[in-house]
């Protein structure tokens, strides 16, 4: 059947399809059932009815609904498959399956296996061994044969591995399996890739007794994989391979990561038609380069697109000589001091800690440095000068600058890139006629080429080079005379470089200058670590711990159990003991890369097969089996066959729709309700809580309350009160009270208020023990009630010790009170002073004492008129019926008249009532603001 | 889908001890109702503002030669010249023969209607015989009863149709005579000939009829839709229509043309045809009879 890419898993349940014709005859005997309805006037519709055809077989759509339904049911129990997979003919004893795990199989692992898995139920079924060799495994392993389903428990429990495939060792232990097995089938399963010893590989496994092999290999080779890194001075290039053969132009886009594994900097990699390896450069400052710890390309999940880089790659170690250390308390004059701070960010600098020369220059060596700077050193003793020599030849940078010593010594042809002339060369100096001299545009050849010259820049004094054939290559830099300002020259591997100055700013002012970071900069990046220095300063045999390693998809991974510790050497193999990645430890690591930096990456050849050879490509198993969907077929039209009787039946008219679109409106309406429900909360927030106003109401402005007793007349004459009160403190000063407020201590709010006057009245009820306890807190929190007993001339007239019944009922009050020590009002209390002076406070009656809390702790002086502290009083207590000097009536008159009758005293009531509201809001500021002319006084000095 | 109509439990059960007991807990009910209804009408119920045989002065009309000497009234001729006889208000009682359809297509009720036309039929029956009663006219269900006449008319009515023993499918008016009238209540839902044939000896007597026809709202307008089938619950025929829907207005048409029939032909004989439905109030049709059966009596003979 091959038109369609179809196939049946039970083909005899198709003759069922034979049974549709009988479906058919009876769906169309079988009409929907009506809807039963008692219907009275049934002889009047019949005469209607019967002129008409009542239809009693379906309507042809729904047969043809159903039958498609039965049809659909049918076919789903056929269990169609839909592309089945194609057989891969085996034959012979047995199968050998050599499957490549090496690093590029990395990326269609998955593909591969399933091939291997379908050549292995092929065997199954054949019931042939099969032998399983994964080329990238150790030799070592087990490879059958085995029976199909252990064969598949290991293919599945296989894995690619991060390193190059091992063919010899393995097709040799393959090929010595296969004699047990003659005349068995081979599946080469290749990943492509040509691998040194691959030619003698194959001819010994193919030398076996075979019947037949199968070669599988990839359709394309279209990994990419990185071969290199570089820091060069300007820029950081990756250099990608990708298998030969590949000639499409091609782009990747490589990255570079620092160690936490962000992503710092990218570039695309080009591969131009035919070009099997290609460059990229990523410029990026050098700060941001000395961050790299790997770099990786994008899409890429094998091994090889992952490299790693270590110390080698990043700053350099810069050693620091200087023969005359200036005196430390002058730092700006020693000869490194603008060397060590143009470096010190970008380099490592290290430093002997000897200054004999003999002593230093060894100790330096010995860390391996990129570069060394050699300020004004003159003659070097033999003994460390061949070393030196050695280093330089081996790839260091020396750095040498001018200077007296250095005028002065003899000509070394190997530290010197030039000749120099004896003495220097002083310009613009007194005796002189020339000027100092600026530097130049930076000659083209050297490395500062693209610099742009410090135009500020004089040098006034420099060792001067002999003319020679050379001179103009060897200048890095020069002045507008011509002269060299630096020199260089390469040294073997190294190179040697002079600035004709020195590195202090009394010859030149080139070291004050940002172009002398930035030449240093560029001379460093230039200069390379001379080795490893965890690796080689110690013990050669010393082996590196696994620290992190690459796994076959291209991530850093903990090692895994197989590795095994590496011995650091240039060309240590990758083997699954020592897989890439880093070895070593947090301190330190060594980065060990899959590819050398000049891999190739050819493809395999398929070697000559004396036996008939299948060729097939890795595919998966694309068969999908239709049962699943033909039976959600059935099911749709299932349910639109029941829709259809529905409407059949006359159960889909309008007006149910709308029904049911009124109860999904209402629905949905519930759904959405508790959405909205926060919006209402929120709202509600907003919403006026009860007692809201008159809160507002009494802060809004300030007001003087009084207690309601309960006693009507005595309230009404308080409110009377503290209204003449008020209107009194609104003509003489600044506060305007608003209303009077009677409070009930028991329930109103109380913080409102500043003062509370309470006229104690006998006959009143006694608060209850709450409403005193609330009075308390409100005393404690900083509110002050005026006691007023009004029994100044009630008191007292009866026998000794005996109390009116206004006193006791205060008494009684009190003792639920936490009440502070009490005095009558001092002469120099701030109450007295506080708006007007007052020697008493008199009310309806004159001569009670005004009860405060004692204020011990002020301090008193003879020499100022008030004694300071700080707080107010929170209780006061009179006897003198204040509230009834202040009374006033509707037409401001006086309600009640003052005993004895003085109109002075009614005005003194008030001023003592004034002072006791200033004294209420202002506290002791009062009592400092009397003190300001003494204070003044004592400014004015 | 719910059924728009279905046949109700019948007023009465064929069992004659349940009968007894439901009749006895559902007449009251109606008489409740009934009365409920009646108290709206009472007000236009007055006597029959006619000279007649009755006990209350009507009028002084002169006399005429031959009339009987003892009818003159002395006291009021002796007043003047002229010699008058006293007239007094008629007050002749009427009577009245009521009769509801109880048949079993009267137990239909539809779910657009608050009740079952029977239920409808007896209500409007009873409240027209506790009208009648309370004016003293003769009342009577034929086959039940006798003419009578009694304060509690309807009571009694209703113990005459719980107790009936069957349900004819139409009255007996054997006993109808003439000068009477009679109600009928029932859906009228045969022939119209075949209703004239039956209702053609009050014709032929000369008694004067009002027709209620008690209609159930699904009978008028014809609500079904899709495959229906439609049986009688008298005959127990069947009917399957295959979309209802496209029936409606033949059938509507043929219905309407029903009652129009009647209701000429009604109103050539000078009879009263009232239609009543189920989902509307059983004032209305009380009224429109009660105003027929005035008319009548007032303009009549």
């Amino acid at each position: 059947m091959n038109f369609l890419p179809l196939s049946f898993g039970a083909p005899m349940v198709l003759w069922g399809l034979i049974a549709l014709p009988v479906i058919w005859w009876l769906l169309r005997l079988t009409p929907p059932r009506p809807q039963q309805e008692t219907f009275p006037p049934l002889a009047i519709l019949a005469r209607i009815v019967r002129r008409e055809e009542t239809p009693h077989k379906s309507p042809w759509w729904l047969t043809l609904l159903r039958l498609v339904l039965a049809a659909l049911v049918i076919l789903a129990l056929a269990d169609p498959v839909v592309n089945p997979r194609e057989r891969v003919a085996v034959s012979g004893e047995g199968l050998a399956i050599v499957l490549d795990n090496g690093w590029s199989s990395a990326p269609d692992w998955d593909r591969r296996v399933a091939t291997a898995e379908r050549l292995i139920e092929d065997a199954r079924e054949n019931g042939q061994p099969v032998i399983l060799a994964l080329t990238a495994e150790r030799p070592a392993q087990e490879i059958g044969p085995f029976d199909a389903d252990s064969a598949l428990q290991r293919l599945n429990a296989a894995e690619p591995r991060p390193v190059p495939t091992d063919r010899p060792a393995i097709y040799a232990r393959v090929a010595d399996a296969l004699v047990e097995l003659p005349g068995a089938s081979l599946a080469i399963l290749t990943d492509g890739l040509a691998a040194p010893g691959d030619e003698a590989a194959f001819a010994e496994l193919l030398g076996q007794n075979l019947s037949e092999v199968l070669w599988i290999e990839p359709d394309s080779l279209s990994f990419v994989a990185l071969a290199d890194s570089a820091n060069e001075p300007e820029r950081f290039t990756v250099t990608a391979v990708r298998p030969e053969g590949q000639n499409a132009p091609r782009q990747v886009v490589a990255y570079a990561s620092d160690e936490q594994g962000r992503r710092i900097a990218e570039t695309v990699i080009s591969f131009g038609p035919g070009e099997a390896r290609a460059t990229g450069r990523m410029q990026v400052p050098f700060e941001l380069r000395n961050d790299f710890a790997s770099i990786g390309i994008d899409g890429e999940s094998h091994a090889g697109a992952l490299r790693l880089l270590d110390e080698n790659a990043r700053r350099r170690r810069v050693g620091l000589i200087a023969q005359s250390e200036a005196d430390g308390a002058q730092p700006l004059l020693s000869p490194l001091y603008y060397i060590r701070r143009a470096l010190g960010p970008y380099a490592d600098l290290v430093e002997p800690s000897h200054p004999e020369l003999t002593e230093a220059i060894p100790e330096l060596l010995e860390q391996k440095p990129a570069a060394i700077v050699m300020a004004d050193v003159g003659t070097l003793p033999d003994s460390v000068r061949d070393s030196l020599v050695e280093w330089m030849h081996a790839g260091g940078t020396l750095i040498r600058f001018a200077g007296p010593r250095m005028a002065a010594a003899e000509h070394d042809e190997e530290l010197m890139p030039v000749r120099l002339r004896g003495g220097e060369r002083s310009l613009g100096g007194a005796l002189s006629w020339s000027e100092p001299q600026p530097v130049t545009d930076f000659p083209p050849n050297g490395p500062f080429s693209d610099l742009s010259p410090p135009r500020e820049v004089t040098v006034s004094r420099q060792v001067l080079a002999e003319p020679s054939a050379d001179i103009v290559e060897r200048t890095w830099a020069s002045l507008a005379d011509g002269t060299p300002l630096v020199t260089g020259a390469p040294r073997g591997e190294g190179r040697v470089i002079l600035f004709h100055v020195t590195p202090e700013a009394t010859w030149s002012t080139l070291p004050i200058s940002g172009t002398f970071v930035e030449m240093l900069r560029r001379i460093v990046q230039l200069s390379r670590n001379q080795g490893n220095l965890a690796a080689e300063a110690q013990d050669s045999a010393q082996r590196l711990a696994p620290y992190r390693m690459i796994s076959a998809t291209g991530t850093l991974v903990p090692p895994g159990p197989e590795a095994e510790p590496l011995t650091p050497s240039d060309d240590a193999p990758v083997t699954l003991a020592n897989p890439p990645g880093y070895y070593g430890s947090e301190e330190g690591v060594v980065a060990h890369n899959l590819l050398e930096p000049d891999v190739e990456l050819a493809p395999l050849a398929r070697p000559e097969i004396p036996v008939p050879v299948a060729e097939a490509a890795y595919a998966f198993d694309e068969s999908r089996p239709l049962k699943g969907p033909l039976i959600l077929a059935a099911l749709a039209l299932l349910a639109l066959d029941t829709l259809a009787v529905l409407w059949l039946g006359g159960q889909l008219r309008r007006r149910r729709l709308r029904r049911a679109a009124t109860a999904a409106s209402v629905l949905a309406a519930v759904l959405l309700l508790p959405l909205m429900v926060p919006d209402r909360a929120l709202a509600q927030s907003d919403e006026p809580q009860p007692g809201d106003a008159e809160a507002i109401a009494a802060t809004s402005v300030t007001r003087i309350a009084y207690v309601i007793t309960g006693v009507s007349s005595l309230d009404a004459v308080s409110r009377a009160g503290i209204r003449g009160l008020s209107q009194f403190l609104a003509e003489k000063t600044a506060l305007e009270p608003g209303e009077p407020a009677g409070v009930d201590i028991a329930t109103d709010e109380l913080s409102f208020y500043p003062l509370i006057y309470w006229p104690i009245d006998a006959g009143a009820p006694m608060p209850s023990e709450q409403a005193i306890a609330r009075i308390d807190a409100y005393m404690q929190q900083g509110g002050t009630v005026l006691f007023d007993t009004r029994d100044q001339y009630s008191a007292g007239f009866g026998a000794q010790g005996a109390v009116s019944p206004e006193t006791q009922r205060l008494r009684d009050i009190l003792s639920g009170l936490n009440v502070p020590p009490l005095e009558p009002v001092p002469e120099d209390h701030v109450l007295t002073k506080a708006f007007y002076i007052l020697d008493e406070f008199p009310g309806r009656y004159r001569g009670a004492p005004l009860w405060v809390e004692a204020s011990i702790t002020a301090e008193s002086r003879a020499d100022r008129p008030v004694r300071t502290g700080d707080g107010v009083t929170p209780i006061m207590i009179t006897g003198n019926d204040l509230a009834g000097a202040w009374a006033i009536d509707n037409s401001g008159e006086p309600l009640l008249p003052t005993v004895p009758s003085d109109p002075m005293q009614r005005v003194y009531a008030y001023r003592a009532g004034v002072n006791i509201m200033m004294y209420m809001l202002t506290g002791n500021y009062k009592s400092d603001q009397v003190h300001v002319p003494a204070i003044l006084e004592r400014l004015g000095q | 889908m719910a059924r728009i109509g279905e046949a109700t439990a019948p007023v009465e059960v064929q069992d004659a001890l349940v009968r007894a007991r439901t009749r006895a807990s559902f007449v009251p009910d109606l008489l409740v109702e009934a009365r409920r209804v009646v108290n709206n009408v009472i007000a236009g119920w007055h006597g029959r503002r006619r000279r007649g045989i009755g006990e209350n002065f009507w009028q002084f009309r002169p006399y005429v030669e031959g009339e009987a000497v003892a009818r003159i009234d002395w006291r009021r001729s002796a007043r003047d010249d002229h010699i008058y006889v006293r007239d007094r208000e008629w007050e002749a009682a009427h009577t009245v023969w009521l009769w509801a359809d109880r048949s079993p297509s009267m137990l239909f009720r539809s779910s657009l209607a608050e009740v079952s036309k029977e239920s409808r039929a007896l209500v409007l029956v009873l409240a027209l015989a506790e009208l009648l009663s309370r004016s003293g006219e003769r009342i009577a269900w034929p086959g039940l009863s006798d003419p009578f006449a009694a304060r509690n008319g309807a009571e009694r009515l209703a113990q005459y149709v719980a107790h009936a023993e069957k349900v004819p499918a139409r009255p007996d008016l054997a006993p109808v005579r003439r000068f009477s009238d009679v109600v009928i209540a029932s859906d009228f839902l045969d022939e119209p000939e075949e209703t004239m044939a039956w209702l053609d000896r009050l014709v032929r007597i000369g008694a004067r009829a009002h027709l209620i026809e008690v209609a159930d709202p699904a009978e008028e307008t014809f609500p079904y839709s899709g495959r229906t089938e439609f049986h009688d619950p008298e005959t127990g025929e069947r009917l399957t229509a295959g979309r209802a829907e496209t029936f409606g207005e033949d059938y509507r048409r043929l219905y309407l043309a029903r009652r129009e029939t009647l209701a000429r032909w009604c109103k050539k004989l000078g009879w009263s045809y009232t239609v009543n439905h189920t989902d509307r109030l059983a004032s209305e049709a009380l009224i429109r009879v009660h105003t027929a059966m005035t008319a009548e009596l007032d303009t009549g003979r």
